[in-house]
């Protein structure tokens, strides 16, 4: 608990001035008395603003769960500012988090509010943000209370959804209702054909010009549309490179979380049932679901991920996916079990689509020694990790880096496609 | 390589300059008369702890070691006021600066309203003299010597109660 306290300067008008002016009747030093005339003043002033009550002080963040990039306000609450003239923040720096200003650091005059700090996640996750110092001053700067430190609050920040949309279907569209065109004939709006009138067809459906014509009742037929399971599965086993928030470059774990959520909005949006397998240390599974609050869980699972944890690849991948279901794999693939399990869950019939999310994270940057051993290994792990990417690719999943929109256009075409065959079952 | 530590603004640098520059100004007043190098040193040194420390009670001895040179001295001509209004803007614009870390703005409307503060500050300066210029000590009655030490010593009892803190 904080009290009111003289400040330095009031200790030092006091000294001066009481104490010259003393020094000066007192020894007869006239000198002292006439210097130390204007601290008197500025001691008296000092003194007599003194205020008597303690308050109690709380800052509140606006927004406590944010996209990247955007901002949210630090406000102070004070219960009594009788007596207080001048109130001084200064936030502590939290990593990933840009404040404004800058160094966290603002002051200003009581009667004119007070003093706001803007603070804005640069990177998805949990951010501890808030946490700062906090004093009063009294008037004529004669009292201070404070600095009292006030706890921080952890911010939920939400992956950026990169700007991603796609006009491919998903290959094997399998639920009632959604905007996929189905292949079978049911209660849609895509025109399928017109043939003639069967008991049960509702009377709306009659195409009277066809009928007139033909002097038989004939209807529209129109395709189902249907949603489908799509299943997104983020590999946080790792995290390589070095994020600069949305600023700067990205890390493999930035463009996995931000592609994911990119794919969950347009899945969601489109009407289909999204699920999430996080495969990592604190690994977490949303089962599939649909809708604005789905979405927003999926989201909060993936700024759940840790960056910082490291754990090994599973051996198998049981998602417990239905038949036509797609299994989008977000992985920057440097793990060979990883590899193999996506390889099983391609194997056993599941449209898999491997999203590759290495992105600049082992480009060597100029005017690196390229015979440092850094370098060489990195060098290797790149050559190994294309080698699983063709194997993988050779076994029918294909592999697209993520570029944002219209990355999975013409991978999804080729599966609706190659879904659309007639296959013969042993 | 930086000079400043990041995020430091300008303004507090020339402020915290001016801790440096005024106490040693005051004292430079006195030339050709050289003050004694210890005094010299001693102000100097003070002077670069506070601009680096406003916040602190260290502030006192340059202030306190340039008036009490002065007072030793014995100097009451035209160059005393000239050290008043160093001293007293060493003082405000320590204050100013002592309002947060070196990395906070110093906010426009408060310096505005220390100026006017320093200048208040400033009133009794010439009043006091032209008081102890014009008149003469030995013709005031000796109760008001009593009455002014009586006065003196109540202050600072008053003071000292007065910046005790509160008990919470």
């Amino acid at each position: 608990m904080s009290s009111w306290r003289p400040t330095p300067a009031l200790v030092r008008a006091c000294l001066l001035g009481l104490g010259g002016v003393s020094l000066g009747i007192v020894l007869g030093q006239e000198v002292l008395a006439v210097l130390g005339a204007p601290f008197v003043v500025l001691a008296a002033a000092g003194l007599a603003g003194r205020p008597h009550r303690s308050p109690q002080v709380a800052s509140r963040l606006d927004h406590r769960r944010l996209h990247e990039g955007q901002g949210a306000t630090s406000r102070l609450d004070v219960d009594d500012l009788a007596g207080v003239e001048h109130v001084t923040r200064v936030a502590a720096h939290a990593a990933h988090v840009a404040a404004s200003p800058t160094y966290g650091a603002v002051g200003s005059l009581a009667d004119r509010g007070l003093p706001t700090i803007d603070f804005s996640p640069r990177r998805w996750g949990r951010r501890a943000v808030g946490a700062e110092r906090v004093a009063l001053t009294s008037p004529w700067a004669g009292w201070r209370w404070g600095p009292v430190h006030l706890p921080e609050t952890s911010l939920v920040v939400l992956p950026r959804t990169a700007p991603y949309d796609t006009r491919a279907e998903v290959p094997q569209p399998d639920g009632l209702v959604g905007r996929h065109r189905s292949r079978r004939v049911g209660s849609g709006s895509e025109f399928e054909g017109i043939r003639p009138f069967a008991t049960g067809d509702r009377l709306k459906r009659i195409n009277w010009p066809v009928s007139l014509r033909t002097g038989e009742l004939h209807v529209v037929t129109t395709r189902a549309e249907q949603d489908a399971g799509v299943w997104l599965l983020v590999d946080a086993l790792r995290d390589i490179g070095v994020s600069g928030g949305i600023d700067g470059r990205a890390s493999t774990l930035d463009l996995t979380v931000r592609a994911a959520a990119a794919l969950a909005e347009h899945h969601v949006r489109t009407g289909d049932r999204v699920g999430l397998l996080v495969v990592a240390a604190n690994g977490a599974r949303v089962p599939l679901g649909s809708g604005p609050r789905h979405l927003q869980r999926l989201l909060g699972t993936l700024a759940r991920i840790r960056t910082d944890a490291r754990s090994t690849p599973p051996e198998r991948l049981d998602l417990g996916t239905e038949s036509g279901s797609v299994v989008h794999v977000l992985s920057p693939m440097l793990f060979t079990p990883l590899v193999t399990a996506t390889a099983s869950l391609q194997r056993g019939g599941t449209s898999v689509v491997v999203v590759d999310t290495l992105g600049d994270a082992l480009t060597q940057l100029d005017g690196a020694d390229r015979l440092a051993l850094p370098s060489l290994a990195m060098r290797m792990q790149k050559i190994e990790r294309d080698d699983r990417l063709r194997r993988l690719a050779a076994l029918g999943a294909p592999v697209v880096p993520w570029r944002g929109p219209g990355t999975l256009d013409t991978v999804l075409h080729q599966l609706s496609r190659r879904a659309q065959v007639p296959r013969v079952r042993a | 390589m930086r000079l400043l530590r990041p995020g430091v603004v300008p303004s507090e640098v020339v402020l915290r300059a001016l801790l440096l520059v005024l106490p040693c100004a005051a004292l430079a007043l006195a030339l050709p008369e050289v003050p004694h190098g210890l005094v010299v040193a001693g102000v100097v040194l003070s002077a670069a702890s506070w601009a680096w420390f406003p916040d602190h009670p260290v502030g006192v001895a340059p202030l306190a070691l340039v008036a009490g040179w002065w007072a030793v001295h014995d100097v009451v001509d035209w160059r005393l006021l000239v050290v008043g209004v160093l001293l007293t803007t060493a003082h405000v614009v320590a204050t100013v600066v002592s309002y947060g870390p070196p990395t906070l703005a110093i906010d426009p409307r408060l310096a505005r309203l220390w100026l006017a503060r320093g200048g208040l500050a400033l009133v009794p300066l010439p009043v006091t003299w032209l008081a102890v210029r014009g008149l003469d000590p030995r013709l005031a009655p000796s109760w008001l010597w009593l009455l002014a030490g009586a006065t003196a010593v109540a202050l600072l009892v008053v003071t000292a109660r007065l910046v005790r803190p509160e008990q919470s």
